[in-house]
């Protein structure tokens, strides 16, 4: 048995700092909720997942829709005062084109900065004071904010301002959330068309006159995944309670933004997108010099970054995990790209020698780590549900994209994979993918596609192989989401039902 | 153009290699490097007694070092995780066992940053601060110094009181990694240098970004806000501040104190005694024994403050010398030892409070020349700490200068509640002692930035 008690306590008192630690190395929570040590104590600005695809609008014009999404593990109907865009955060997406592209610089960047309000302080209720019926309301007492700014080499111009963010969903007090406007019933899920969106959403949505939308709130998370097995160590995916979607039944915050492919430079080209969370940086001491009690000031300093799902949390070491939030793409080249090339992840799996080294295939994915779009396609498509009531997916849609289908997977009559039109000198004149990662839609699901990305080899185009996805439900045996997408925008499937949820479905 | 696109299959694995090759090995045998520390790794790798998540976590840590190969990050992480359970346990023992595990890591790498950064942090909670220093400079001339480097550097440097070097280091710091940890050191050094507005906006936006992922930390920095609210007369913010430390950490000693502090500022000692026990069961240091022995006193009851106060004599060197010196100098008891304490702990560190330690033990002593040199350095830093106004004004008064003694006590006045019982009645009395004409004094300075943080 351990005796601690070696020393007296006379060393542990009186010490101001004693008990704050340095955010010391964590170990292994890698998943994509769960990334590096420091930014998972920060989940306002934790990362989850990002999305970017091809979209079309109803009336004709063509989108990249990119989202990006924080706060991991949102537990719906805790309460609503815990989940809210961080004010002190500065959340950003960034579109890559042209040279930008391969050099992993941002082209544009579009910031997001959230304020919140209280209309009434003299309540303790500081969220809802009763059922709100209209967004910002007087019922919905907290109130965030917000306004988008576009960055390029030009300047900045602010494309939204105050923009409203809906109310979290709490159950009998939200009720237009869910079905039949009813705050006992389920989410509503799986809308096809805007008219169709819940009330909440729609009244959420901004779009301004050079054709942008956006929208910023609480919504389900789209990611699903057995990643309990997965952290247990048991690749077999299987037992009691088993299949097991780990974040089903949880929400997280996210931001999705419509950019008209006009505002990109056209459609011709492949785009690569990546987030990053900020967070203000400040002066030790302040300067109180002008009598007013001093001022807080600093630039803001880069905390968290995301592409490519799970390259941090699969590929990248735990001592360099930090590292990977606190730089920018342009770097991964330089500081990630050997983790890319020789996955510690295949030697994990076992995989033949010669698939664990030399992975230029890899690379070529995940460094730079931005999510790349060719433009060019018709819209991705999309995923809808199975639940009843819920939009089906697009005819043609795979979550595992081009490696769904075929002969030797269950899941379709063929792969689900796009045409570019200028990228004619690739694969069958220009076949891609039609989901990650080739983009990452809502739906693709991407721990499968991780694994048969690994077990592939694609280094050699001549003689390339590509792994047999196993029978649905697939690697993890989860193969869909517990709730239903959206197929409009802003697409991700609705936030979950505080009063009526369950858990790991 | 990066190549996106994947091509057609032509030839397939199977997926069963997924599954191939994850037998996790699970012999308990160490591997040949770790005989060469037998002896460390017999240490960190005994079993654990207890069945919290903590223990959990240190018993599948063991596990994990015995079975790996290179080991040395785990060793690490479990490392970290005996601070852990040190910190949330107040029992210093486990720091020994977490230095133990950052010898058996860098035994085997010399020079490992990561086992350094252990090593420093827990120098720095043995007190160690020479050390922290040398650790925290080598750490910040590595190539790419992380924030963690200069936090530690800082919090060594701090303790040594040399802030002006420990204000560039925690600068360095936050302009790297803004986040809790450094916001929170930042506040705390503004604290010290009499900024406690901005010491309570920043502690604010700390815990702001607390997580229950890492609770203790959580607490502390929610303590600490207390502890400003509660200097500013913010009392109700200080009790809410209280409840969430101990939403995350319910028996979190450091906030059981500071509750108690708030209940006996609102007369209601006979309460604060249960949570003082609690609080000292799990980290009897004097500090709380005395708070404990005070409030006894003025709940009338007697033999619980006697007791006490035997304690305190009994252990309180043992467990703190500073805190034991400035007991027994407010007692009158065994000044020389007290003032020998006191001494001893400024050839460690010479901050603020140490100082003020050695002038209150050479007041005790009779030597009120040399109390007033300690206290003008504890005083020049600026910090608007109670104690050090106190305790100037009463070697002011054994010097003679009753309109200085009235001007420190006039800053001790606004913030008497972070006093114990004991020590607010002395300064009532010692102010009753002093002509009307020097009692009362201005407002000061510090009476403005305490109504500027909201108290209610």
């Amino acid at each position: 048995m351990l005796t601690p008690r070696l020393i007296t306590h006379a060393t542990t008192a009186a010490c101001a700092l004693l008990a704050f630690g340095l955010a010391s190395p964590q170990g292994a929570r890698a998943s994509s909720h769960q990334d590096a040590p420091l930014i998972v104590l920060d989940p306002a600005a934790n990362t989850t997942d990002v999305y970017a695809f091809r979209s079309n609008h109803p009336n004709g014009e063509k989108y990249l829709t990119v989202a990006l999404a924080v706060y991991p593990f949102e537990e719906p109907g805790v309460g609503p005062n815990k989940w809210n865009f961080d004010d002190k955060v500065l959340y950003q997406i960034h579109v890559a084109t042209g040279d930008d592209l391969t050099a992993g610089r941002p082209t544009v960047s579009y910031s997001f900065r959230f304020k919140t309000f209280y209309k009434n302080t003299d309540t303790i209720l500081q969220s809802y004071i009763g059922v709100v019926e209209h967004v910002a309301d007087a019922n919905q007492n907290l109130t965030q904010r917000y306004s988008v700014t576009k960055t390029t080499t030009a300047g900045s111009t602010t494309i939204f301002t105050n923009v409203p963010v809906p109310p979290n969903n709490q159950g009998l007090v939200t009720p237009f959330y869910n079905k039949d406007n009813n705050g006992n019933e389920r989410a509503k899920e799986g809308a096809t068309f805007p008219a169709a969106l819940d009330r909440y959403t729609k009244e959420a949505i901004a779009t301004n006159a050079q054709g942008y939308e956006v929208f910023a709130g609480q919504r389900d998370d789209g990611f699903y995944a057995d990643i309990q097995s997965i952290f247990d160590l048991d690749f077999s995916f299987s037992g009691p309670n088993k299949s097991f979607d780990s974040q089903g039944g949880f929400n997280v915050h996210t931001i999705v933004l419509n950019i008209p492919l006009s505002q990109l430079g056209g459609s011709e080209q492949v785009a690569g997108i990546y987030v990053t969370t900020s967070r203000q940086q400040v002066r030790v001491l302040r300067d109180r010099s002008n009598g007013s009690g001093g001022t807080e000031s600093g630039n803001f300093v880069q905390v968290g970054r995301q592409g490519n799902p799970l390259f941090c949390e699969a590929f990248v070491p735990i001592k360099a995990k930090d590292l990977y939030n606190e730089t920018d793409p342009s770097q991964d080249a330089t500081l990630f790209k050997k983790y890319a090339l020789d996955p510690e992840l295949a030697t994990i799996l076992g995989l033949p020698a010669n698939l664990q080294t030399n992975r230029t295939d890899l690379a070529g994915i995940f460094i730079p780590d931005l999510i790349k779009v060719d433009l060019s396609t018709r819209p991705a498509r999309l995923a809808g549900g199975t639940n009843p009531g819920a939009a089906p997916n697009d005819p043609g849609f795979n979550r595992l994209g081009i490696f769904g289908g075929g002969p030797n997977h269950a899941g379709g009559p063929a792969p689900d994979v796009l045409q570019s039109t200028f990228q004619t000198a690739f694969l069958n004149n220009g076949t891609l993918p039609g989901g990650w990662p080739n983009g990452r839609r809502f739906g693709d699901d991407v721990l499968d596609i991780a694994v048969l990305a690994l077990l592939s080899d694609l280094r050699n185009p001549a003689s390339p192989t590509l792994a047999t996805a196993p029978a649905d439900p697939g690697v993890d045996k989860v193969d869909h989401n517990d709730i239903g997408y959206n197929k409009t925008f802003p697409y991700a499937a609705t936030a979950q039902n505080g009063r009526n949820h369950e858990h790991h479905q | 153009m990066p190549p996106i696109s994947f091509l057609p299959r032509r030839l397939f694995l199977s997926a069963a290699v997924l599954f191939a090759g994850l037998v996790i090995a699970n012999g308990a045998e160490l591997t040949k490097d770790q005989h060469v520390n037998a002896d460390l790794f017999s240490a960190i790798l005994a079993p654990a007694s207890g069945h919290t998540a903590l223990d959990d976590k240190i018993a599948k840590l063991q596990a994990k070092v015995k079975t790996t190969h290179k080991a040395e990050p785990i060793i690490v992480q479990l490392g970290w995780t005996f601070v852990a359970k040190a910190r949330v346990t107040s029992d210093p023992g486990f720091y020994k066992l977490a230095e133990l595990c950052a010898q058996a890591a860098e035994s085997d790498v010399a020079d490992d940053s990561d086992a350094m950064l252990l090593r420093g942090h827990i120098a720095h909670a043995l007190h160690r601060f020479s050390e922290v220093e040398a650790i925290g400079r080598k750490l910040t001339s590595e190539t790419r110094p992380g924030w963690e480097s200069f936090a530690l550097l800082g919090d060594g440097l701090m303790e040594q009181g040399k802030l002006v070097e420990a204000i560039e280091a925690y600068q360095r710091m936050v302009d790297i990694r803004p986040c809790m940890q450094t916001y929170a050191r930042v506040a705390h050094i503004r604290w010290l240098k009499g900024d406690l507005e901005g010491a309570t906006n920043l502690m604010t936006t700390a815990v702001e970004e607390s997580s229950e992922r890492d609770p203790e930390p959580a607490a502390w920095a929610y303590t600490r806000l207390a502890t400003y609210q509660l200097q500013a007369g913010n009392m109700s913010g200080a009790a809410r501040s209280l409840d969430r430390a101990t939403d995350f950490l319910p028996d979190y000693p450091a906030a059981l104190l500071v509750r108690a502090k708030l209940l006996v500022s609102h007369n209601k000692s006979a309460e604060a005694l249960p949570i003082l026990e609690r609080a000292i069961q799990q980290s009897p240091l004097p500090e709380y024994q005395w708070m404990l022995a005070d409030a006894a006193h003025v709940a009338g009851k007697k033999e619980l403050e006697t007791k006490t106060e035997d304690t305190i004599r009994l252990r309180g060197k043992s467990e703190d010398a500073r805190s034991f010196s400035l007991f027994l100098a407010s007692r009158h008891e065994n000044t020389k030892l007290a003032l020998a304490l006191a001494q001893e702990e400024l050839n460690k560190r010479r901050d603020a409070f140490t100082y003020d330690a050695v002038a209150w033990a050479a007041l005790a002593n009779g030597d009120a020349a040399q109390a007033q040199v300690n206290i003008e350095q504890a005083l020049s830093e600026g910090t608007v700490d109670v104690r050090l106004f106190y305790h100037a004004g009463r070697i002011a008064l054994a010097n003679g200068e009753k309109k200085v003694a009235a001007e420190r006590f006039a800053r001790a006045l606004p913030i008497k509640q972070m006093l114990l019982p004991s020590e607010q009645a002395d300064l009532h009395e010692q102010l009753g002692r002093l002509p009307q004409s020097a009692a009362t004094f201005p407002a000061s300075t510090t009476d403005k930035q305490l109504a500027a943080t909201g108290r209610n």
